[in-house]
């Protein structure tokens, strides 16, 4: 039994990272490397002695990498500028999201609130809602208001959208505080707002990383409303990708393989320093460890 | 204990976040039900009421009733597929060991990524001619089919890369779900010799299956908007891969029909809405229970 269970997860192990893995070689890549017919996946240094087309080395070269600084045909900017955008809207909608998200999920912790419940799970279903079945009206109100392709639509939408996370995250942390804490220092004469601000948040840090970190993550991860609520001016990385299927020069893979690296590289970063609370984040947080 | 001005204190907590919701969620659905039943057309032009007609084409029109098909086709498949290998994958895993928690992180990666980012990726690695994929298909003597492109393959092709993405959040919850089963009752079952299957039977399954529930709706909910993959792989016309989202964005952004796009989307959420009611009562039940 022992041996099957290794082999499975050997097997898996494989099976999933061997995507990436491909991605970063691919990424080192001239492009007729990368769609040779015959698969080239030993990267040497210098050019190779004979151009056998059926060799498995390719020269890597760091061109791809170098060529994402340039404007693409078809595109407006450069992928560091759309990069840009994605940290811009990524970071500041996590920021309202954990902040709003923090001051309800406190509010609906300690205080009673009528139907509570319901407004909880009204806060939870939003997250269910399909972006494309929304996506008409909030694009006919963003024309109205001049959202239209801003970095600040897409800010205040990301933040509607994590907003059921971000609370139900928060909820969980908040609960394990202690009320007793928050209640010593109400004796000591602190007001509400300053036992939020001086007891609560300290000891709710690490919680309030843990929701960041999911928020940002779906905010960066986001392509629908990016793509139907932009033309160009606040185009992130998924949904510029997106629209450079179709080039009539064809895909520049390398190019393509080294912007999805630098993509997902943070995200994979992320993903190890909130391991342990996975499981958390992922049932909003339904399941504690 | 309740303070003075506890009551206007409690809405300015949970109050912003409400009203955000409130405006960006509740009114854009309100409104998409106004929509509905108007013609509006992406580009110019005044729209008027016409009444049921967009309903009535939503169900009669082969495309809509195509693409339920489909979706539903795409929910069932991906999350039963999903769940048995993360469970296998779940009870292989079971046993600690040295260096098993850098392990099962690795494995739960690719759920965290941007599924447009790397489901363009996955075209190269899919694609018929130069792909990896068959290329290495090829080594062995196996078939190597046009993935992305042969009409029989395409949904196949949505499908892998779904479950490359996230049969490890089913691998996630399966061993949390094993990991909460009390070691008495397995020490308990050994003392009254019961069979590896009968222990299995009898105390595995029925011990994770609520949060095997919990993880296959939470996925279910997710797989029903499935988007992002079909746009990276197939684009959204593609009658062999159209699943609901796709097709809304089809009609409401290429054909240019609103007011079509809404009703139709109106429908859809009369789907997700019973599907995430389901959720959320399943998911009180769970709170309900001591864990």
């Amino acid at each position: 039994m022992r041996w099957v269970a290794r082999l499975l997860i050997g097997g898996y192990l494989l099976v999933a990272t061997l995507p990436l893995f491909w991605m970063a070689l691919t990424s080192f890549k001239a492009k007729q490397d990368a769609i040779s017919l015959h698969p080239r996946f030993v990267p040497t240094l210098s050019a190779p002695a004979e151009a056998d087309p059926e060799r498995v080395t390719f020269e890597a070269t760091t061109e791809a990498y170098a060529k994402l600084r340039a404007v693409q045909t078809g595109a407006s900017a450069s992928y560091f500028e759309h990069l840009g955008n994605s940290v811009v809207i990524g970071l500041l909608s996590t920021l309202l999201s954990v902040a709003l998200g923090t001051l309800a999920a406190y509010g609906f912790s300690r205080f009673e609130i009528a139907g509570s419940k319901d407004w909880l799970f009204f806060i939870l279903s939003t997250r269910f809602l399909p972006a494309l079945a929304v996506v008409v009206p909030v694009l006919i109100m963003y024309r109205e208001l001049g959202l239209l392709g801003t970095h600040l639509g897409l800010v205040l939408l990301y933040t509607a959208f994590n907003l059921s996370l971000a609370v139900w995250l928060m909820k969980g942390f908040i609960d394990e505080i202690p009320r007793a804490f928050e209640e010593a220092a109400l004796v000591d004469g602190y007001s509400r707002l300053q036992a939020f601000f001086r007891v609560i948040l300290p000891q709710a840090r690490t919680g309030m990383a843990v929701t960041a970190v999911f928020c940002l993550i779906s905010a960066w991860n986001e392509y629908g409303f990016a793509m139907t609520l932009n033309s160009s001016g606040a185009l992130t990385v998924p949904a510029y990708f997106a629209g450079l299927q179709g080039n009539l020069e064809g895909m520049p893979w390398p190019q393509v393989a080294a912007g999805a690296l630098l993509f997902v590289a943070p995200i994979v970063l992320f993903t190890v320093l909130v391991r342990r609370h996975l499981l958390r984040g992922m049932t909003f947080g339904t399941i504690k460890q | 204990m309740q303070e003075r001005g506890t009551n206007r204190l409690k809405w300015a907590f949970v109050g912003p976040t409400l009203l955000f919701l409130l405006a960006f969620n509740l009114f854009p659905l309100v409104w998409s039900i106004v929509l509905g039943f108007r013609n509006g057309e992406l580009v110019g032009g005044e729209s008027r009421f016409i009444g049921g007609a967009n309903y009535a084409r939503v169900f009669t029109d082969p495309r809509f009733a195509e693409a339920i098909r489909l979706t539903a086709r795409f929910v069932g498949l991906a999350v039963l597929l999903e769940l048995l290998l993360g469970f296998t994958l779940a009870l292989a895993l079971q046993r600690d060991w040295k260096g098993k928690s850098a392990v099962l992180t690795t494995l739960l990666v690719p759920m965290m990524l941007s599924p447009a980012v790397v489901g363009l990726f996955w075209n190269l690695i899919l694609n018929g001619n130069y792909g990896i994929l068959n290329q290495f298909l090829g080594a062995f003597g196996l078939p190597t089919p046009q993935w992305t492109t042969d009409r029989d393959w395409k949904f196949t092709s949505i499908l892998l890369v779904d479950l490359w993405m996230w049969t490890p959040f089913m691998l996630l919850i399966s061993l949390a779900a094993l990991n909460a089963i009390p070691k008495s009752l397995y020490e308990a079952a050994e003392i009254d010799r019961a069979s590896t299957l009968t222990v299995f039977r009898r105390i595995t399954l029925p011990m994770v299956a609520p949060l095997l529930g919990l993880a296959v709706l939470l996925r279910a909910t997710d797989a029903l908007k499935q988007f992002d993959l079909v746009m990276a792989i197939t684009g959204p016309n593609d009658s062999k891969t159209q699943t609901l989202s796709t097709l809304l964005y089809q009609v409401v952004f290429r054909d240019g029909k609103v007011g079509l796009g809404a009703s139709f989307a109106c429908v859809v959420l009369v789907a997700v809405i019973a599907v995430a009611t389901l959720f959320t009562r399943y998911m009180e039940r769970l709170k309900g229970q001591p864990s």
